[in-house]
C-alpha cells in the first residue's frame, strides 16, 4: 500500500480515508509538491494526443492532456517510463499568454495512462481563455474555452455543437475539421461511441489512405487495448482540433465497452462477473481520454459521468448515462411494457427530475445516449424498449421550461417534436430532440435510405439525414436555432465541403421546429 | 504507484473436447487489473518463471478458453501473471497441468460425416451470412442430405433454425441426414455435433436416430454471432463454440438406410461446425 502522502493515490474511497482536499488535489495533479525531477527519455511529441478542456464552470474548467510520445505502444503507455512525470499548465486571457491568470502543476501518473485532469478554479466567468501544457522542455498545442456566465447571470447567447459515433475506420473526421473551424462555440457535446470496440480489419477499415496494425484487429477487452484504441482515434488531428476549439462534455453509449450492452449483461453472453472486470478497464480507459472531473473517476465497474451545469438563466444541461443503469432488453412485448423497466436507474430518474422541476432556466438541456422519441417497438436499445420509463422522465421534462433532448446513436440527423402523448396528435409538443449524425460511423451514408421511411412515418420527425455531419446549436432567450449540417463523403478523404441540410427555430415557449 | 498486483490464487483447470477452461481467483479491483497474463507450455514441466516466447494470451476476464487444441487430447502446463493499470506485474501463479479430453473425431472410425472439425462454418451453404435464404430455400422448414450425392456446399445451410429466429418464421426446424451402414452395428457408436455458435437464447437440439428419440443436446447461450462470421479461429473471435459427442446405442441403428434428424426444438439458431458418426476403435 502506498504511503499517506503518495502522490499517486487515485482511488476515491482512498481518497476519502485521507485527508480530504489536499489528497483530492493530489489524484487531480493540482499543485502536487512530489514532483520527480529526472528527465524524460522523450521530448519530441510528448503531446501527440492534443489537449482538451471540459466541465466548464463560472470560475473554471477540467483542463486535460495525456503524455504519449509514442501513442500506439503496445502496451497502452504511449511510450511513457512506469513512473510519475511532472505537468505545468498554465491559462491565459489572450493567445501569446501574456496575461496568465492561473498556473499550476500536475502529475502524470502511470495508474492513469499519464493522463492530467486538473481543475482551474478563480477565473472571470463569461470570458475566453486560452491554456498550454509544459513538462521538460516540451509544449502542447494551444487550447481555448470559455468560462460560463456567473450563476443568474441573464447571457444573451450559449452555442453548443453535438457530435457522436466516431468510427474511424470507417471514415475521415471531415465534420471535425469543419466544427472546429465554427467562430461561434461555446461547448461541444459528446453523446457517445466516442471509439468503438470492434476488431479493424480490412472489412471494416473504410477510411482510404489508412492501415493499423495487427494489434487493433481484434475487439478491445483489456485496458491497454481500449487505451490504445483511444489512442488510435485521438491521433487524429480534426478531432484534436474540436477538442481545443472549445470546451467538451461527454456521456457514453455502448460502443465505449461493448454494443448494445446493457449494466452488467453482455451482448455476446459473457457471463456477468467476468464481464464487470471488462466494464471497470472501459470506463477507466473513458476517464483517463475525456476532460472529465475527478467525480467520474470509476471505482471498480461503477462510474459516475453524470453532470449538470447553468448558463447564467439562460440554460440548464443534465447529462445523462442510459447505459449503465439499464435493465436487459426485454425478451417479449410484455416485458417490455412493465412499469418497473428503467433505461436510468432510479437514482438517476431522481436526480434529473430533480434539476427539471427546480430549474429557472429558459432552457432545459439533457444529453443521452440513445433517441427518446417513439419510432418503432422493436427499437429496444433505444427508448423504444423502456416506454414506461420514458412516460416518467417526458412528464418531468414537461414540467421545465423548454426541454431540449439531445441524442446521438442513430448514424442519421434526425430533429422531432417530442409528443406529449404520441396516443394523442392534438396533446401536442412538450420539447424538441435534436438527434445527431455520426462523425464518422457507417462510412459516407447517403441523403435517404432504408430506414427513411420508419422515421418519417411520424407528423413529429421533422428531418431525416444519412450522411455525416454535426448539429450547430444557439440558444438565446428568445428563441434556439439549430443547424444540421453534413459532408457528402469521408472514405475517400477529408476534403468535403460542409453543407447546412436543415435549420430550424424553437421559439422560446413554442416546442416546434419551424424550417428556417 | 498503485500497489503491484496481488499472486493469482485458485487456478483451475476444466477438460473439454479441443479445449481446456482455465479460471482463477479475481483479483478485485485495486489496484485496477489491466490484463491476466496467462503462459502455456506443452506438456507437464513449466519452467521456473514465465518465458514470453509461451504467453499464450492476455485477458482482462479470471477465466481463458485455451481453444484449438488437437481433438485427439493434448497436456499443457499454464501459469498466469497479473498485470496492473500501472503496467506492474505481479508474480506468477503456481503452475497447473491439465490435459484436454480426446474427442470421437480423433479417436473413433468416420462413418459418415458432414462438414470438416475445423472451427469453421464456411464449407457450409450460405456462409457466412446468407441467412436470409434458408427460409427461402427450406419453406417447409425441412433440411434433407444424402450422404454420397449432397455435399455441405450445395445441401447443407450453415444454420439451423429455430423457434426463437423470427427472420426464419419462428419454426422447429429439421436437418435430416441419411446415410448407409453395410450391416447392423454390434457396438454403439459416437455422434459428435460440433458448433461454431449459438444464440443468446439457447435450446435444445433433438436427436432422433431412425426415428426413435435418442438425445436432447442443451445448447449453451452462444455470442449471437455466428450468423454473419464463418471462422472462430480468428485470434480474437467472439464467437462461443460448443462440443458434444453423445452416444448412439447399436439398437437404434441398422444395415442399410439409416436416418438421423436433428430438430431445434427450442431456442434460436445453431451453427454447424461439422457432424459425423464415428464407429469406436
Amino acid at each position: 500500500m502506498p504511503s499517506p502522502d503518495s502522490p499517486a493515490l487515485v482511488s476515491r474511497r482512498r481518497l476519502l480515508q485521507l485527508s480530504g482536499a489536499s489528497a483530492a488535489a493530489l489524484a487531480l495533479g493540482i499543485d502536487a509538491r512530489a514532483a520527480q525531477a529526472a528527465p524524460l527519455p522523450h521530448q519530441e511529441g510528448l503531446f501527440s494526443l492534443g489537449v482538451a478542456s471540459g466541465a466548464p464552470r463560472p470560475d473554471g474548467a477540467v483542463l486535460w492532456t495525456r503524455l504519449a510520445p509514442e501513442p500506439l505502444a503496445e502496451d497502452g503507455h504511449g511510450g511513457m517510463p512506469s513512473r510519475p512525470v511532472m505537468v505545468h499548465w498554465e491559462v491565459a486571457t489572450d493567445e501569446e499568454f501574456t496575461a496568465v491568470v492561473a498556473h499550476g502543476r500536475a502529475l502524470a501518473q502511470p495508474e492513469l495512462a499519464h493522463a492530467v485532469h486538473p481543475r482551474v478554479e478563480g477565473l472571470e466567468p463569461a470570458t475566453e481563455h486560452f491554456y498550454r501544457f509544459r513538462s521538460s522542455r516540451a509544449h502542447s498545442p494551444v487550447g481555448r474555452f470559455r468560462t460560463l456566465p456567473a450563476p443568474g447571470a441573464e447571457a444573451e447567447s450559449f452555442s453548443a455543437a453535438l457530435v457522436s459515433c466516431q468510427a474511424w475506420y470507417h471514415g475521415h473526421f471531415t465534420a471535425h475539421r469543419h466544427l472546429a473551424a465554427e467562430e461561434d462555440l461555446d461547448l461541444v457535446v459528446f453523446a457517445g461511441d466516442y471509439i468503438y470496440e470492434y476488431g479493424i480489419t480490412e472489412a471494416n477499415l473504410r477510411r482510404e489512405g489508412a492501415s493499423v496494425g495487427e494489434v487493433h484487429r481484434v475487439e478491445t477487452e483489456t485496458l491497454e487495448q481500449y487505451r490504445l484504441r483511444y489512442a488510435l482515434f485521438k491521433a487524429d488531428p480534426h478531432l484534436q482540433a474540436v477538442h481545443a476549439r472549445a470546451a467538451a462534455v461527454a456521456v457514453w453509449d455502448d460502443h465505449e465497452v461493448q454494443n448494445n450492452y446493457a449494466a452488467h449483461v453482455s451482448s455476446t453472453g459473457i457471463d456477468a462477473e467476468d464481464f464487470v472486470h471488462r466494464i471497470a478497464v472501459a470506463y477507466r480507459a473513458f476517464y483517463e481520454n475525456m476532460p472529465l472531473d475527478l467525480a467520474a473517476l470509476p471505482e471498480g465497474p461503477d462510474s459516475d459521468i453524470t453532470t449538470g451545469f447553468d448558463v447564467g438563466s439562460l440554460a440548464r444541461f443534465s447529462l445523462l448515462d442510459s447505459r449503465q443503469f439499464r435493465d436487459p432488453a426485454p425478451a417479449d412485448a410484455a416485458e417490455q411494457q412493465r412499469e418497473d423497466r428503467t433505461i436510468l436507474g432510479a437514482a438517476q430518474e431522481d436526480w434529473v427530475a430533480e434539476r427539471l422541476r427546480s430549474s429557472e432556466a429558459q432552457w432545459n438541456v439533457l444529453a443521452n445516449g440513445v433517441v427518446l422519441v417513439p419510432i418503432t417497438e422493436d427499437r429496444v436499445d433505444m427508448w423504444d424498449g423502456y416506454p414506461a420509463a420514458r412516460r416518467r422522465l417526458l412528464a418531468a421534462m414537461d414540467e421545465a421550461r423548454n426541454p431540449v433532448m439531445l441524442t446521438g446513436d442513430i448514424h442519421r440527423h434526425v430533429a422531432a417534436e417530442i409528443p406529449a402523448d404520441p396516443e394523442d396528435p392534438a396533446a401536442g409538443a412538450l420539447g424538441v430532440e435534436l438527434v445527431c449524425t455520426s462523425i464518422a460511423s457507417d462510412g459516407d451514408g447517403a441523403r435517404t435510405d432504408g430506414y427513411t421511411e420508419d422515421w418519417l412515418q411520424h407528423d413529429y420527425v421533422k428531418l431525416y439525414d444519412g450522411r455525416r455531419g454535426y448539429v450547430h446549436l444557439r440558444l438565446t432567450p428568445q428563441e434556439m436555432v439549430s443547424s444540421f449540417y453534413v459532408v457528402d463523403w469521408i472514405e475517400a478523404d477529408d476534403t468535403a465541403e460542409k453543407q447546412l441540410t436543415a435549420r430550424f427555430t424553437t421559439p422560446a415557449g413554442e416546442p416546434r421546429l419551424i424550417p428556417a | 504507484m498503485s500497489p503491484r498486483p496481488r499472486t493469482v490464487t485458485g487456478l483451475r483447470t476444466e477438460p473439454g473436447l479441443a479445449t481446456i477452461t482455465l479460471t482463477w481467483d479475481s483479483l478485485g479491483f485495486d489496484p485496477l487489473i489491466d490484463h491476466y497474463r496467462v503462459y502455456a507450455v506443452p506438456g507437464q514441466e513449466a519452467p521456473s518463471a514465465p518465458e514470453e516466447s509461451s504467453l499464450l494470451a492476455k485477458t482482462v476476464y479470471p477465466r481463458l478458453v485455451h481453444h484449438g487444441l488437437d481433438p485427439a487430447g493434448e497436456t499443457w502446463t499454464y501459469t498466469v501473471v497479473a498485470v496492473s493499470d500501472a503496467g506492474r506485474r505481479g508474480a506468477a501463479s503456481r503452475p497447473v497441468t491439465a490435459a484436454s479430453q480426446a474427442s470421437v473425431t480423433a479417436t473413433g472410425t468416420p462413418v459418415a460425416v458432414i462438414g470438416a472439425f475445423d472451427g469453421r462454418t464456411l464449407e457450409h451453404r450460405f456462409a457466412p451470412s446468407s441467412y436470409a435464404r434458408i427460409p427461402e430455400e427450406h419453406p417447409e422448414a425441412l433440411i434433407e442430405y444424402r450422404e454420397g450425392v449432397d455435399s455441405p456446399e450445395t445441401a447443407w445451410p450453415y444454420l439451423l433454425p429455430g423457434p426463437g429466429d423470427a427472420w426464419a418464421g419462428r419454426a422447429a426446424y429439421r436437418a435430416r441426414w441419411t446415410f448407409p451402414l453395410e450391416s447392423a452395428p454390434t457396438e454403439d457408436h459416437d455422434l459428435a455435433v460440433w458448433l461454431v455458435d449459438t444464440t443468446r437464447l439457447g435450446g435444445i437440439l433433438r436427436v432422433r436416430a431412425n426415428g426413435e428419440h435418442a438425445t436432447d443436446l442443451t445448447l449453451p447461450q452462444g455470442a449471437t454471432r455466428g450468423s454473419r462470421e464463418g471462422d472462430a479461429t480468428v485470434p480474437g473471435s467472439t464467437l462461443r463454440r460448443a462440443f458434444f459427442e453423445p452416444a448412439v446405442p447399436a439398437a437404434l441403428l441398422q444395415e442399410g438406410e439409416n436416418v438421423i434428424e436433428f430438430e431445434l426444438a427450442e431456442g434460436g439458431w445453431a451453427a454447424w461446425d461439422a457432424v459425423g458418426l464415428f464407429a469406436r476403435a
